[in-house]
């Protein structure tokens, strides 16, 4: 009971943070039909600047804002890669995340004072006096624990997770949000209004990666650290989240496709709990993953068609 | 109004398949006018509207709009100054969006597209207005996805789109051709009466001869990327049918078809 219990945190945990990369996905892969692979290099990003930053008692909320700002950043040049250069989209997100190895590196090891020839740091750890939003205000207010449960973590990481989705909600019906859909729908039409079709999609870009860059700020506080290896798997781990939430509850009309991205992301994670309750050892964890979104790939393209929810 | 100067236009030059559909051509029309396009299949109307709105670029010459020089100018920027309905009835409209999202997507054409919310529902009375002439009842639909439309629909709808903002330019090609004969002659005359209204210069390809003899001031005829017939009008009103159809078939048989 204390096992599945403790799961059960881990899961709703994990899949509220992913759940946020998943909605970044949202816009740029389901919305403007564009593979993004930079977030790959963006969830790092945005886990070692926040970490970086806190260490030094810089304000949390400040700290989650420079990584989402970095993350759009990153996210832009993807964008003016395949816009502007006539890259294609696969080797954009190549190019940039492999770019954000050596800049996440550097950033890590000369942020914490080490030598980037030499000796160094490359893991960035949040040290126990320093602020996170879980220690600072308003989820201070929350009892950090109950009834066994992180209460607070779990609580506070949902509520970040209602607020993305609101946001993205409530931007995709403002005139910028739905030039954006109408980008990923018809690039002639958006060309008839007068815009560029370009500029929307670095925009969708840019907001996908800051939404990666937000997620790994959480897990890094969520973990207590940024370490190297924290954005492999990334990809997958959005993509399925997607595709799982959107296939599974497509069909429900009144439900928001951001809903069904949140839901996707925890029934994701939920798989993966339940492989670690069965014993399986966490090695095999990256194998679930594909083996996952093979799954969802196969029943998204048996019960539904890539917009279908679009709407 | 527009002035093509001694464009060159080939396509997959280099190649086995190298076509030139223009070579040195030129062609104009003033302002006010409205001009009907005819010519057989592959004959360059395509192309030449293409040209026109920067869909494709010419690989020599120049392109003046009002007296400025628009070549080099990409579509996004030259859709500022002109409107244009398709020949293919997906490329006007978003199908996965409602004809309401669609609207209020070209209401806001030539504005800047912030965080203002897009649709106002205060402009769906007028929105219906404007669809309730096309007769085809989509005004009652304003919810459903373009998608769901059927072609003719959708042409309706993008006819009205792309009148819904002020431009000087309007393309239309063979924005009637996916219509059934009596949403054909409702269209035409909506194309018309928008035409008269809003006194916007016309540049109209159509396959139907009768559409071309009746409506507009001009009409041209297109040839394997030649202009073989340019009449305007009273020399265009005195033209017959039987005239037209005889350069058509004299065209065709000189080339052995
Ligand atoms: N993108 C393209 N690539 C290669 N060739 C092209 C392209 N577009 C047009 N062409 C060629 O240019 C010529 C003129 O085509 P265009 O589409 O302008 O004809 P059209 O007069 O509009 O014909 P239709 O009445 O069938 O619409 C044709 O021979 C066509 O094969
Ligand atoms: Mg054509």
């Amino acid at each position: 009971m204390a096992a599945f219990l403790s799961t059960l945190e881990v899961v709703l945990e994990d899949g509220f943070v992913y759940a946020i990369l998943a909605m970044g996905y949202y816009l740029s892969y389901k919305i403007l039909d564009f593979p993004d692979l930079s977030v790959e290099g963006t969830v790092l990003s945005g886990g070692v600047i926040f970490s970086l930053l806190v260490s030094r008692q810089v304000n949390p909320w400040l700290a989650m804002l420079a990584a989402l700002v970095f993350g759009g950043f990153a996210g832009s040049i993807t964008g003016i890669l395949h816009v502007k250069l006539k890259i294609r989209p696969l080797l954009c997100g190549i190019l940039v995340s492999t770019a954000l190895i050596s800049i996440n590196l550097v950033m890590a090891v000369a942020g914490q004072g080490g030598d980037i020839s030499g000796e160094g740091l490359s893991t960035v750890s949040i040290g126990r006096d320093a602020p996170t939003i879980l220690r600072s205000f308003p989820f201070d207010l929350i009892p950090y624990q109950a009834g066994g449960v992180n209460l607070r973590k779990l609580v506070g990481f949902l509520l970040v997770a209602v607020v993305v989705k609101v946001l993205i909600d409530l931007y995709l019906k403002t005139k910028s949000g739905m030039l954006l859909r109408a980008t990923g729908d018809n690039e002639k039409f958006v060309c008839m209004l007068a815009k560029d079709p370009g500029n929307s999609k670095i925009l969708g870009l840019a907001i996908g990666n800051a939404a990666a860059a937000l997620a790994g700020s959480l897990i890094a506080q969520s973990r207590g650290n940024a370490n190297q290896s924290m954005g492999l798997g990334m990809v997958i781990i959005g993509l399925a989240s997607l595709i799982i939430g959107i296939s599974v509850l497509g069909k429900i009309r009144f439900l928001k496709p951001t809903t069904m991205v949140i839901a996707g992301a925890v029934i994701y994670q939920a798989c993966l709990g339940v492989a670690a309750l069965l014993g399986v050892p966490s090695a095999y964890n990256k194998l679930i993953m594909a083996a996952l979104f093979t799954a969802a790939l196969v029943a998204s393209g048996r019960f539904g068609n890539r917009k279908g929810a679009l709407v | 109004m527009i002035r093509l100067e001694k464009v060159t236009k080939r396509f997959n030059q280099g190649t086995p398949d190298e076509t030139e559909v223009f070579s040195c051509f030129d062609f104009s029309v003033n302002s006010g006018e409205f001009v009907s396009v005819i010519g057989s299949n592959g004959s360059g109307k395509t192309t030449l509207l293409n040209l026109i709105c920067g869909s494709l670029f010419p690989d020599s010459g120049k392109i003046y709009l009002n007296g400025a020089d628009i070549t080099p100018l990409p579509e996004y920027k030259r859709a500022k100054k002109i409107s244009r309905v398709f020949q293919d009835p997906k490329a006007g409209t978003c199908p996965h969006m409602t004809i309401l999202e669609n609207m209020a997507l070209a209401d806001h054409k030539n504005k800047r597209f912030g965080l203002g919310i897009c649709v106002n529902k205060k402009r769906t009375a007028f929105y219906r207005e404007l669809l309730s002439v096309c007769g085809m009842g989509l005004e009652n639909r304003m919810e459903t996805p373009v998608g769901s439309l059927s072609g003719g629909q959708r042409q309706a709808l993008a006819l009205v789109i792309a009148n819904m903002c002020e431009s000087e330019l309007l393309i239309l090609d063979e924005h009637t051709a996916a219509l059934d004969p009596k949403s054909s002659e409702t269209i035409m005359g909506l194309t018309d009466r928008i035409v008269r209204e809003k006194k916007i210069t016309t540049l109209m390809v159509t396959h139907n001869l009768n559409h071309a003899l009746r409506y507009g001031h001009r009409l041209v005829m297109f040839h394997e990327g030649q202009n073989v017939f340019d009449r305007s009008g009273e020399e265009k009103e005195k033209t017959s049918l039987d005239e037209i159809l005889n350069i058509f078939n004299g065209i065709s048989i000189e080339k052995g078809c």
